[in-house]
């Protein structure tokens, strides 16, 4: 999946193999999310959804609540390519990057 | 953006923003720096879909198809109730502006159609 969207790669800890970020450019919350990872060195990438083309950002939002049986809200935090977690709530963000 | 509306700058919307808590007796978010990050993205947003579509909600850029997340949005009432605060974590309640706790958040109550 995603394979010809371009994100931005942000260094840092590598906490997991591959942290991913579905943000839009316009949410508070988003970009809280984004400085929560930044502020803790954790290496992710992101991509803002609102900014894709109408046909590409429909088919990333199917194939996200597809793969992660999850409706898709934003932020969505993806681990390794196998869960999910919607929102940006800092102690449930502290809780999954085991962060006291 | 759609149609000849005149574009809207961040000062416009923090204007509105502000109007709109006045009339509907809420307070904005004491946190300036998210303040200025929502007044930013609605104006992104009223620039490209010529209308305030709620930055935290991805929009289809098609105003009868947003018509609900038109800010204030159709949930801002019931979410305050719930939460204190609308889904962006733009407009609260007095009550929990006084009580000073931070937003954040809350549960999508828009219907899944969307």
């Amino acid at each position: 999946m995603n394979n010809n969207l371009t994100f931005v790669h942000e260094d840092g800890v590598e906490k997991y193999t591959d942290v991913t970020v579905y943000a839009l450019s316009t949410c508070g919350f988003c970009k809280r999310a984004l400085k929560f990872l930044r502020e803790h060195n954790i290496k992710f990438r992101y991509i803002y959804v609102d900014d894709l083309e109408p046909d590409e950002k429909q088919s990333l939002k199917e194939s996200l609540a597809k793969e992660y049986n999850s409706r898709v809200g934003f932020p969505f935090l993806v681990i390794d390519n196998s869960r999910c977690l919607v929102g940006f709530t800092q102690h449930e963000w502290e809780k999954e990057f085991s962060i006291d | 953006m759609t149609g000849q509306k005149k574009m809207k700058t961040t000062e416009d919307t923090m204007q509105f923003m502000k109007m709109v808590a006045d009339k509907q007796q809420w307070r904005l978010n004491r946190d300036t720096e998210l303040l200025e990050i929502l007044a930013e993205g609605l104006t992104k947003n009223f620039n490209r879909y010529g209308y305030y579509s709620c930055p935290c909600r991805d929009a289809s850029g098609i105003r009868e198809q947003d018509k609900d997340i038109i800010c204030p949005c159709d949930y801002c009432r019931p979410d305050q109730d719930e939460f204190g605060h609308c889904y962006c974590g733009l407009y609260l309640t007095i009550d929990f502006f006084e009580r000073g706790t931070a937003p954040s958040s809350i549960p999508e109550r828009r219907p899944e159609e969307y």
